[in-house]
Parts: structure tokens; sequence; C-alpha cells
């Protein structure tokens, strides 16, 4: 019970930190708040959400995924270029392509679950062999332009809504129901609270480790495939940047790394955190190493203040007060 | 003498991997068993080594460090806005960011001891913190070290570069280090946490002390790699954090902690420095490193892990 309420706080403190943020930079500057910006906000931060999905069922597994930069990344490549600009072939290309960014998932799970390969070596190895596959196969320079209907995916808008924004809408209630109303989901809890008891209780622990990692290879792939959309192009190096927001992503929102306790909300929140983050960077004019800076210093006052030393001291500050 | 075999088990597979790629590419061109080949490959492996060499010790703790990336790229950035300065001044220059560099290490050995935070996140928050200071330092890659600090890096003594003496330095440093009492309670915490704090080990100052020191050989790492290139790049570190865990990791010590050392890590990094000799030698295209490497990388891995999953089966047999 208390465990359940302090993910809720966290997920709760992840949100109220993301409006404060917004809300203190919109009052500096009124621009920041506009239609416009709040829906470019959105549009970046559902980048990052649509990655964590899968970061946040490996976390919560106990597990970690660093081979999303080029799973993403390869995907990207794959789809201008079997696409070449053309919307039909899209139609067997997407769902092939995320059935791929899946099949490398189960790789990593397969490794990791039935061969005993811990996941950081496991997932670091197969980000390090596409990268490599990717660049021999490109020659170094990925060509294409991006199809119109992924231009639309990733930048258009139903009315006042982004169309992303629904796709990620989707993907977070269906992340959601996973976690919270599947058998997978419990599993999950319970893989990445104790791994022995799980297995003991009959978790069928393997395929469980499997499935986590073949959703988090199908949702990097899928970012892909948007992120052309989005910059218009495929280019070598676009994922990069993913590795770190969706695990930061999932730390702020109230995750542990060790596994067990998370939810994707908070993961949406932490991925809201991140862009507003960004968003500062031209009004307060920061550089790219100041926002670094930044980055670090919110993971760390969030991670800290979820830990029981923390919660304890804050604890006695409130009884003293009282 | 058993005990001792025992002891070089784990070496042997990295060994092996070494000396074989080694053969392949003496069949491929000639000069590789000669000292200049030595010299090549220790300066081109020698900041891989450093940064292992921090990345072992948190290891062996049952930790990781993932902001020796961040360290390394200031250690660089720092270095490189000094062009013009004397020995004197360089020197203090030097000596400043080996500070910087234990003092982050030993911050992160604090927040992981006494906020009782994961590693894993700690790290990569001071990665970005540090890292984002390199950018701040250095915006863009360039600059340059004084001109006497890159002669003095390719500098030879005997027939032997810096890099050759500096990596027998290290190994001696190894010899001695691997027998203090730090390194004993850090392997135990490495094998059981709760059985080295039950024996006594003051876990706290032993973090301080692992986390200080792996910061201070990214540090030195940094340094080294600015005598080699001249010049600094704020973001160069990242190219490494990686590739160091590999390098420990291929070499034998073991992710969970307890068991492994230096001398494997530092065959681990001239595994990975090897193979791009060997790809450059093969006439195909270099990118083709990053896939063996990663194929090495698993591969040895599961021979490790197979062969312990092996032993629990014989065990629960017996």
């Amino acid at each position: 019970m208390s465990g359940k309420w302090r993910v809720w706080r966290s997920t709760l403190l992840a949100y109220a930190g993301a409006l404060l943020i917004f809300a203190l930079t919109s009052l500096y500057s009124p621009g920041f708040a506009a239609p416009s910006h709040l829906r470019s906000l959105i549009v970046v931060s559902a980048f990052t959400g649509i990655v964590a999905v899968g970061q946040t069922l490996v976390i919560i597994g106990g597990g970690i995924d660093l081979s999303v930069p080029w799973v993403l990344n390869s995907a990207a490549i794959l789809v201008t270029l079997i696409a070449d600009g053309a919307n039909t072939p899209l139609v067997w290309a997407v769902p092939l392509i995320v059935a791929g960014g899946a099949l490398v998932g189960a790789v990593n799970g397969a490794g990791i679950a039935w061969a005993g390969i811990p996941p950081i070596i496991m997932t670091l190895s197969t980000n390090t062999i596409l990268q490599g596959l990717l660049l021999v196969a490109t020659g170094g320079s990925p060509p294409a332009m991006t199809p119109h209907v992924l231009q639309v995916m990733a930048t258009g808008r139903a009315g006042p809504i982004p169309v992303i924004l629904l796709i990620w809408l989707a993907l977070a209630a269906a992340a959601t129901l996973l976690l919270g109303r599947t058998v997978l989901g419990r599993y999950l809890y319970a893989l990445g609270t104790a791994r022995m008891v799980a297995e003991f209780s009959g978790v069928p622990v393997r395929q469980v480790i499997l499935s986590a990692y073949a959703i988090s290879g199908a949702t990097a792939a899928f970012t892909g495939v948007l992120l052309t959309g989005y910059s218009g192009q495929a280019y070598l190096g676009m994922g990069d940047p993913y590795l770190f927001t969706s695990i930061a992503a999932v730390a702020i929102g109230g995750a542990s790394i060790l596994g067990g306790n998370g939810t994707y909300l908070g993961t949406i929140a932490g991925a809201l955190v991140l862009t507003i983050l960004t968003g500062l960077l031209p009004i307060f004019r920061l550089s790219n190493g100041a926002l670094l800076v930044v980055y670090g210093v919110v993971i760390l006052l969030t991670v800290s203040l979820a830990t029981p030393a923390v919660q304890t001291m804050l604890g006695r500050l409130g009884a003293r007060r009282s | 003498m058993r005990a001792g075999l025992r002891g070089m088990g784990p070496l042997l597979a990295p060994a092996a991997i070494l000396l074989a790629l080694l053969i392949v590419l003496a069949a491929l061109r000639r000069g590789v068993f000669t000292l200049d080949e030595l010299n090549t490959d220790a300066a081109a492996a020698m900041t891989l080594i450093l940064v292992a060499t921090g990345e072992t010790i948190v290891i062996l703790r049952g930790g990781i460090d993932l902001s020796v990336g961040g360290i390394l790229s200031l250690a660089t950035a720092i270095a490189a806005t000094r062009g013009a300065a004397g020995p004197l001044e360089m020197a203090g220059w030097a000596v400043l960011i080996l500070v910087i560099g234990a003092v982050v290490g030993m911050l992160n050995g604090a927040l992981i001891s006494v906020l009782e935070l994961q590693p894993f996140l700690v790290t990569l928050a001071t990665w970005s913190i540090v890292g984002g200071t390199a950018l701040i330092v250095l915006p863009s890659e360039g600059g340059a070290v004084p001109g006497w600090w890159v002669d003095a890096g390719a500098g030879t003594f005997a027939g032997l570069s810096l890099a050759v003496w500096s990596l027998a330095a290290l190994l001696l440093w190894w010899a001695w280090f691997r027998r203090t009492r730090l390194a004993a309670s850090i392997r135990a915490a490495g094998s059981n946490e709760r059985s080295a704090f039950l024996c006594g080990v003051a876990l706290g100052r032993m973090n301080v002390a692992a986390y200080g020191l792996s910061g201070l050989f990214a540090a030195l790492g940094g340094l080294f790699l600015t005598s080699q290139t001249g010049s600094g790049s704020p973001t160069v570190g990242n190219d490494f954090v990686l590739p160091a865990v590999a390098a420990v990791v291929i070499g034998g010590t073991v992710l969970s902690g307890g068991r492994g050392g230096l001398a494997g890590s530092a065959v681990g990094a001239f595994i990975l420095t090897i193979i791009g000799n060997v790809v450059f030698v093969l006439h195909i295209s270099s990118y083709w490193q990053p896939v063996v490497a990663g194929l090495i990388l698993v591969l040895s891995v599961l021979a490790t892990s197979l062969g312990e999953l092996a032993m629990a089966r014989r065990d629960a047999a017996l």
C-alpha cells in the first residue's frame, strides 16, 4: 500500500514539476504557452514518450535497453530506403520494420533470459552491431526522402490536435492497460521486484523478459519511422539522443532503475519535463552544454527525492514543523 | 600452483582472442611482432586502458561508472584551452584536472552511499553534468595544448613510447593496489555487500574511494589523449564509456562484481584496438569494426555465462 502510494507520489511530483517549469517559463516568456508552441513541445515529447514505452516495460522488469539508438536509426533508414518517397509501400514496410525492431528486441531478450548475459552487455552489443551494419550498408551517407504520409503522421494536425499526440495517447493507453490490467504486466512487476521469487511462483520469467525487450525494439523502431516524418529525412546518428532521454524519462517519472515499480503515466511526465527543459534553451540563451548540466541536475534531484533516505529525512522535517 | 593457475583462468580466453587477432594481422602484413608495432598499438589503446582501469575498479565493486565519458571530455577541454601555458603552469593545470576527475568520482561515490542511489542513474546524471560543463569550457572541437606537451606524448625512452612506459607503470601500480586493504574491501563488497559490511568494510568510504579512483583515471585518460591528438574535444569522452565497459567485460571481469582485474581489461582494450587494425588491413569498410567488436563482446560474455550455467548445473547434480 505505502509502496503504491510512493509511486503515485513520485508520478504526481513529476507532473507538478513539469507544470511548474512550464508555468514559470510562460510567465517569463508569454510565447511559451502559445498554442503553436505548445503543439511543437508535445510533438517533440511524443518521440521520447513513444521510445520510452518499451524502456519503461524493460526497466520495470529489472532490465535496461541500450540498443534503442540504433534500432531507431535502422528503422528510420530502412523506411526511407524502402519507400523512396512514395506512400504506398508504407502499408507493408512500416509493419515489417516494426516487426524487425521486435525481432532485434527478441534477440536481446533471448540472450538475457536464456544465455544469462547481463542486459547492459547484451543490448550494448546489439546496438554496436546494428550501428556497424547500418554504416556498412549505407556507406556512411544515407539517401532518400521521407514519404508524405509519414510527414503527416509526425507533424500533421487533426483540427487543433497534432496527429502524433493521438498516436501517443493510443500507445500510452495500451502501455497503461498492459502494465495495470494484464497478466504480462503483473509478471513484469513481479520479475522486477524479485526474479527468484517470481520464478518459484510460476512466472514464466524467460518469456516475460523476451516480451518486454521485443516491445522495446518495436517502439524504438516505430519512433524511428515517425522521426523521419518529423525531420523530413533519415540520417545516421538520429537515434543517439534517445538512449539518454528514454532512460531519463523513465527515471524522472519515478520508476526504480532496479525494477519492480513505476508507471507509464510517470514516464509521460518525464518526457514532458525533458522537452520543456529543452524549450528553455532559446529563451534563456542557454548553450547545449548548459542544457546537459540542467538535465543531469534534474535527474539527480528527482531520483534523490524518491529515495527512502530523503523520504525519511523529509518526513522528519515535516513532523518537526507540525 | 593450482590456485595460481585458477587465478589466471579468466585471462586465458581474452589472451587467446588477442593472440588470434595478432596472428591474423601478422598473416596479412609484416612487422606485427616488432617494437614499433607495440609502440603504436599501445599509444592507440592507452586512453581506453586508462578509462577501463577506473571502470575495472568500479565494476569489481559491483557498480558501474558512466560519468567517465564526461570527465574525459572535460579533461581534454580544459587542457586544450591552455595552449600557451609554460611547463610549470601546465603541470598545475594537469594536477587541477586530475583533482576535478577525482572529486567528481568521489561525489558519485558519496551520492551512491549516502542517498542509496543506483550507480547507473547517478553516473548517468553526472555524465550529463560534467559533459555539459566540457561543452561550456570548449564549445567545439579544437583548441590546442602546448607544443612540448605533444612532443612529450610522442617521445620515446630506450626505444619504447610513452604509452608503453605508462602501461608498464600502470600494471606495476595494479600489482601493488590489488593487494591493498582497499582493493580487498572493493572485491568483498562486489561479491557480497552484506557480508562485506558485517566483516567491517566501511561501505561509504570504500565507495568514495572506488568511484574517486575511477574519476581520477578518466581524467588521466583525457590528459593522455591530448598528448596524442594535440587538441581537445568536448564530446570525445562519450566514445569511450561503453567501450571501456566492453574492455573490462571482455577481459573477464564479471559485471556483477567481485572477480576480475586490470590485466584482463588491458587485454580487452588491446583487442578492441587491434580489431581496427585488422579491418584496416583487410581493405574492407572500417565500419565493420563495431560489428566485430560487438560480436566479440557478446560471444565472450556468452562463453563465461554458459560456463557458469554449466558449473551451477554440475554443482546441483552433485
